[in-house]
């Protein structure tokens, strides 16, 4: 689906340099095109983004072409080529990974096309970057917990798939603050792919195992910690154990509001889609900008989610 | 073709015999090493996860007995589910509607690898890569990328509900082994899936329709995969776009470590069942003993190829 609009456009580019070589300078009043390579359009958090770009690029006036890496680098370094060959004025990437999207930001650079990097980063340095810093998205979670346990109890941690940055990151950030409460014991930790099935599964298991000794439970996202407050709630422990998740999708903003899931970590797709298309326009015109834009992570727990339910 | 079915069925027995004692005996090391283990609880738990993957892997059974092959599982639990739940949401229609609908959408997509397998002559294994794709495609347009969630509290029952203190689960995975065992063994379909697999020219020979033999086999994939997704749909309580990634390989595992011979053929739902059962002790057992995820999918091979010589062992140490 979301090719479609890269063919024409390529198709239309082709054309562009044959019958109106010289034409590209006349139409610089007119709108600005840029090229849009999303991680994968089957998460949601991702899709929440783009939507807000688009919402954006309407707003003003920015013609957003945006394709669909589905996770893989080489096929987004291969989309950020073709959008060179097209001469967009901007790009926008939500890398696939820090080290195979890096020839993306080499390719955009060298072709002089500013590239803005959105959500997450690659090592070689872009034109700017807008997004959060998912070590502390963690970190929140992480000191929810140890605040609401006094410091002391025993936390299971639900991974995404294994070595993916986010996954990295989340269990650095929430590893930091294990170690500074020493009443804190990680007792058990495993991957739930970032599924909830997946998740809803080991937590069953661990149910088995731990039972009555579980404190808490922090999961890497939304998706992996309901499916861990399914499987509490269906043994009759949930009262007993806090759980805690990131992304704040609205299954998990609901879960919260019923009080069923603790609390969760809002990642603001709004800001960083709406300030991604600003940068990229700032930076397609010559105008001044950021080179760093971070977007703040909330909280959000039973006392502040209404105002994040829509 | 008679004697040469008849001639393969101890075999099969011996072979199925063969991996019901590597379940026994992983249980048994599990239960010495984990108190945990052997616990109805647990018990319950462990096969109320094996029902979706046993679902996919007696609709695969059925497919891989004839010789093809149906990679498209996956992509059907999220078609289905998203489907299912998309008619679930509570006040709106009774619940056999979204059940219907689920249903519908699988038996449609398992008709159509049928008819394309049977049409065009090409290879099962491409047909249903196509329809894998098409399918997880179809689940992403259907739900606009976003899980479909607040489902009804009924259609939430079939899979979090219990019935006189068993999953509901459970119950829809023992009423469907019961029907395909019945279709397979009871049935003139049945033989006729195991003559196509075995000789297909002969079994055309013979006078069987065999592109209506195939036709019936990919739709009851496609059945028994709707009934796995409503299942996984409800026991999430949401239908997810991006449910049962890599789903088919857990179920043709299921199938082939239970004795179904890729070549076609030979194949038993029982020993399908047990299949899908060891692959769910393995996973629960890992768990149990707090196996880290990396370890965990290296044991999980080794133990799969360990249990598959055992059994082929046992096979060849019997004729």
């Amino acid at each position: 689906m979301k090719r479609l609009p890269i063919t024409i456009l390529a198709a239309t580019a082709l054309l562009g340099t044959f019958f109106t070589g010289c034409n590209r300078g006349d139409e610089s009043g007119s709108k600005l095109t840029v090229g849009v390579s999303m991680l994968s359009m089957q998460n949601e958090f991702i899709v929440n983004v783009s939507d807000e770009m688009e919402k954006k690029a309407k707003e003003l006036g920015v013609e957003l072409v945006v394709v669909d890496a589905e996770r893989s680098a080489l096929k987004q370094v291969e989309q950020i080529e073709s959008f060179v060959a097209q001469q967009v004025d901007a790009i926008i990437m939500n890398p696939c990974e820090v080290e195979a999207s890096s020839p993306a930001v080499t390719r955009a650079l060298a072709a002089n096309i500013p590239i803005i990097n959105v959500n997450s980063e690659t090592k070689t340095q872009p034109t700017a970057f807008v997004g959060s810093d998912d070590v502390e998205s963690a970190r929140i979670a992480m000191r929810y917990i140890a605040e609401r346990l006094g410091g002391r109890g025993n936390v299971i941690m639900i991974h995404g798939y294994m070595g993916q940055a986010a996954q990295l990151k989340r269990e650095q950030g929430a590893r930091e603050i294990l170690q500074n409460y020493p009443g804190l014991k990680l007792i058990a930790h495993q991957s739930g792919e970032w599924d909830r099935s997946k998740s809803m599964s080991l937590m069953e298991n661990w149910i088995q195992s731990y039972g009555g000794q579980i404190n808490a439970v922090f999961a890497q996202n939304d998706e992996m910690g309901m499916g861990a407050v399914k499987a509490l709630t269906a043994a009759g422990l949930k009262d007993k154990v806090v759980v805690v998740s990131i992304d704040a999708i609205p299954d998990a903003l609901d879960a919260v509001k019923k009080g069923t899931l603790d609390a969760t970590v809002f990642q603001n797709a709004e800001q960083q889609g709406a300030r991604a298309v600003e940068t990229a326009l700032k930076a397609a015109k010559g105008e001044a900008f950021d080179k760093q834009v971070l977007i703040p992570f909330e909280l959000v727990t039973k006392e502040n989610v209404a105002q994040y339910l829509k | 073709m008679k004697s040469t079915l008849t001639d393969k069925v101890p075999l099969r027995r011996i072979g199925q015999y063969g991996i019901f004692l590597a379940l026994v005996l992983i249980c048994l090391v599990l239960a010495l090493i984990t108190p945990k283990f052997l616990t109805v609880p647990n018990l319950t738990i462990i096969v109320t996860q094996v029902s979706i993957n046993a679902l996919l892997a007696f609709g695969v059974t059925f497919v891989i007995i004839t010789g093809g092959i149906d990679l498209s599982l996956g992509s059907m639990v999220a078609v289905t589910g998203v489907v299912a739940a998309s008619f679930a949401h509570p006040d709106t229609y009774p619940l056999v509607v979204p059940l219907a609908m689920g249903l519908l959408a699988g038996v449609l997509i398992g008709a159509f690898n049928g008819f394309v397998i049977t049409k065009s002559k090409v290879p099962p294994f491409i047909v249903t890569l196509g329809t894998m794709t098409i399918g997880r495609g179809l689940a992403l347009i259907l739900s606009k990328g976003r899980p479909i969630s607040n489902l009804s509290d009924t259609f939430n029952f079939i899979g979090g509900g219990k019935v006189l203190g068993v999953p509901f689960p459970i119950l829809v995975l023992v009423v469907a082994f019961v029907s395909c065992s019945v279709i397979l063994r009871k049935t003139v379909l049945g033989r006729y899936m195991y003559a196509v697999g075995g000789n297909e020219q002969a079994a055309r020979a013979s006078g069987i329709d065999v592109s209506k033999v195939k036709m019936w086999v990919y739709t009851l994939s496609g059945g028994l995969a709707a009934l796995a997704g409503i299942v996984l749909t409800s026991r999430i309580t949401t239908g997810q776009p991006n449910a049962g990634v890599g789903f088919e390989l857990n179920a043709i595992a299921a199938a082939i470590i239970g004795g179904t011979s890729t070549s076609g053929g030979t194949g038993t739902m029982a020993g399908t069942l047990i299949g899908a059962l060891l692959i769910g002790v393995i996973s629960n057992g890992l768990d149990l003993l707090n196996v880290t995820s990396y370890y965990q999918q290296v044991a999980m091979g080794v133990i799969i190829i360990g249990a598959v010589v055992l059994d082929s062992f046992n096979r060849t140490s019997a004729s």
